[in-house]
C-alpha cells in the first residue's frame, strides 16, 4: 500500500465506524446568521477555549498541589517557586479562570439584550445560567486553595452568607464548610469540589447546552423575526469556525502576556485564629455583590440588614433564572422593560464595583 | 361491607404498591448520602485553659485562645474583670481584631465595629459579639459556651 493512500485510508475506515462524515456535513450546513448582533456569537467558543485552558493547566497544577492544611499554602510557593516554568501555569490558570469568567457574564448579558433565550430555547438558557453559577463557584472554590490569610477571609464571608437564608441556610454553610467553621476540612472539601464535582457537572450541562444550540441553531435577532427579513449566512465549517479561531488567537496572545507580567501573588499561610487583614477584597466579579452586603445597615425595621440583602440577591438570581418565563411577551412594552433591566443590572455591576475599589 | 365498584384497578394497586416500594429504597439510600455529607462536628461545649497563663494580663489587654476552630478573645476590662468573647464578627463570620488604642472591637472584612464590652456600634453587624461566660476552678480557667448571666 503506498504511504500516500494511508490517510484517505485511515478517514475512511473511521467514518465507516463512527460516521464521522455526517458530523461534518452537519457542520457545512448549519447556517450562521450575519447579521450586527453575530458579534457576540464569538463569545461562546471563546468561554470553551479558556475552559480548555483551565482544564489543562489544572491537570498540570493537581500534579504538585497538596491540599491539606499544613502543605496547601507551601505547595503553591513550590509551585511558583521551584517547579519549572510553575509560575506562568498557576498564572495562565488564574487569568483564564477571571478571562472565562468576564466573557461568561459578557455571552450572558448579550442573550439577555438579544432575547436569545425566546421560545425555544428556554433551556439553553436555564443550562447556561446553572453553567454561570458552576462558574462562579469553581472560581470561589479555587480561591481558597492557595490558603493565605486574602483567601481565607474571604471563604468565611463567602461560606457564612447563606446562613443568612431562612430555614436551609445554616444547612448550607455547615455542608459548605464540612463543619462550623473554616478549617482544615473546608480546604480538602473545596479541593474535592474543585477538581471533582464541579467538573462532572459542568460537562454534563455543556454537553445538554451545547447539544441545544446545535439542535436548534444560531438564534435570529427579534428585529430580522419579526420582520421576516432575508438574513445572510456563512456556512458553520469552515466559514465561521476560522472566523472564531483569529479570536482564539488573538485572545490567548492577551492572556500569555497578560500572565506573564502579572502573576498572581501567594500571601503568608492563613491562620485561623488571625484576625482579618484590612483591605480584604473578593475576586473582581463577586465585588458587587460584596459591595452590595457592606452597605446594607443593621436593621431594617425587624429585619437583619444582611438577610434582607442576601434574600435580594436570591431574588435577583431567580429573576435572572426564570427570565425566558418572564418575558413571555419579548416585542411587547413588558418585553422593552425587560431589556432595560439588563442595561440596569450591567449599570449597578459596574457602579456597586468600582465603588468597592474606592 | 362490600363496594360497589373497586376504588382503583388491580394494575394501579400493583403501580403503587411498585412505586411505594422504589420511593422507599431510594429514601433509604438517598438518607445515608445527605447524612454522610453533613458534618458531625460541633463547637466545644467549654475550653479549659491554664489561668496562670493569663494572670498577668493589664487592664485593657486582650488575648486570643482557640475555641474550637474559631478564635475566642479573653479581654481584661479596666476593673480588673476579664471577659471572654467568640472573635468572630456577627455579621458575616470574619475574625474581629482589638484596637487597643481605640477600645473598640474591629472587622476587617465590612468595616463593622464593636465598642470595648462588645456592643455593635458601627457598620454592617446588627447583634453583639457572642460573650461566653467564665469561671476560675483553682488553677484553671474554664470557658463555656454559655452566655453569662
Amino acid at each position: 500500500m503506498n504511504i500516500k493512500d494511508l490517510g484517505p485510508g485511515l478517514q475512511n475506515w473511521l467514518d465507516d465506524r463512527l460516521g464521522l462524515s455526517a458530523i461534518m456535513d452537519f457542520m457545512k450546513k448549519k447556517p450562521v446568521p450575519q447579521t450586527r448582533h453575530s458579534i457576540w456569537f464569538y463569545t461562546g467558543s471563546s468561554i470553551l477555549l479558556f475552559f480548555a485552558i483551565q482544564v489543562i493547566t489544572g491537570f498540570m497544577l493537581i500534579l504538585y498541589y497538596n491540599p491539606t492544611l499544613e502543605e496547601a499554602n507551601a505547595s503553591v510557593g513550590r509551585i511558583m517557586t521551584e517547579v519549572p516554568l510553575g509560575w506562568i501555569i498557576r498564572s495562565v490558570h488564574s487569568w483564564s479562570a477571571t478571562f472565562m469568567i468576564a466573557i461568561v457574564f459578557i455571552h450572558m448579558i448579550s442573550i439577555w439584550l438579544i432575547k436569545s433565550y425566546r421560545k425555544p430555547r428556554e433551556i439553553t438558557w436555564l443550562t447556561g445560567v446553572l453553567l454561570l453559577g458552576i462558574s462562579l463557584f469553581f472560581g470561589f472554590t479555587g480561591y481558597l486553595l492557595p490558603w493565605d490569610d486574602l483567601s481565607l477571609s474571604a471563604t468565611k464571608v463567602g461560606t457564612d452568607i447563606p446562613r443568612s437564608i431562612p430555614v436551609v441556610g445554616a444547612w448550607v454553610t455547615s455542608l459548605l464548610r464540612g463543619g462550623e467553621d473554616v478549617t482544615g476540612d473546608t480546604l480538602t472539601r473545596f479541593f474535592g469540589i474543585h477538581v471533582c464535582i464541579l467538573p462532572i457537572f459542568i460537562l454534563i450541562l455543556l454537553a445538554i447546552h451545547i447539544y441545544l444550540i446545535q439542535k436548534q441553531g444560531m438564534s435570529l435577532p427579534l428585529k430580522e423575526e419579526v420582520a421576516k427579513k432575508e438574513v445572510r449566512n456563512i456556512p458553520f465549517w469552515p466559514n465561521f469556525i476560522y472566523r472564531e479561531m483569529i479570536v482564539w488567537l488573538i485572545l490567548v496572545g492577551i492572556l500569555f502576556t497578560i500572565a506573564i507580567f502579572l502573576p498572581p501573588s501567594l500571601d503568608r499561610q492563613a491562620d485561623l485564629m488571625a484576625a482579618a487583614p484590612e483591605g480584604l477584597k473578593p475576586e473582581w466579579y463577586f465585588l458587587f455583590l460584596f459591595q452590595t452586603l457592606k452597605i446594607f445597615p443593621a436593621k431594617i425595621l425587624f429585619f437583619h440588614g444582611d438577610t434582607v440583602a442576601v434574600l435580594l440577591i436570591l431574588l435577583g438570581f431567580l429573576y435572572i433564572f426564570f427570565l425566558p418565563f418572564i418575558d413571555n411577551k419579548p416585542t411587547e412594552f413588558k418585553g422593552k422593560i425587560i431589556t432595560w433591566s439588563g442595561y440596569a443590572f450591567i449599570i449597578y455591576a459596574i457602579i456597586f464595583s468600582v465603588w468597592s475599589l474606592l | 361491607m362490600k363496594l360497589k365498584y373497586s376504588l382503583f384497578s388491580r394494575r394501579q394497586f400493583l403501580n403503587g404498591l411498585l412505586g411505594g416500594w422504589v420511593a422507599a429504597l431510594m429514601g433509604s439510600l438517598v438518607y445515608p448520602v445527605i447524612a454522610f455529607i453533613f458534618p458531625p462536628y460541633k463547637e466545644p461545649d467549654e475550653v479549659i485553659l491554664p489561668f496562670a497563663d493569663f494572670k498577668g494580663m493589664a487592664p485593657g489587654e486582650v488575648r486570643i485562645f482557640a475555641w474550637g476552630s474559631k478564635p475566642g478573645l479573653l479581654k481584661k476590662n479596666e476593673d480588673g474583670t476579664l471577659w471572654a468573647f467568640v472573635g468572630v464578627c456577627t455579621h458575616l463570620d470574619c475574625n474581629v481584631a482589638y484596637l487597643p488604642d481605640q477600645k473598640k472591637f474591629f472587622c476587617a472584612c465590612h468595616e463593622g465595629w464593636y465598642d470595648e464590652y462588645g456592643k455593635n456600634i458601627g457598620g454592617p453587624p446588627s447583634t453583639p459579639l457572642r460573650r461566653l461566660s467564665l469561671v476560675i476552678e483553682g488553677q484553671d480557667l474554664i470557658i463555656k459556651k454559655e452566655a453569662p448571666e
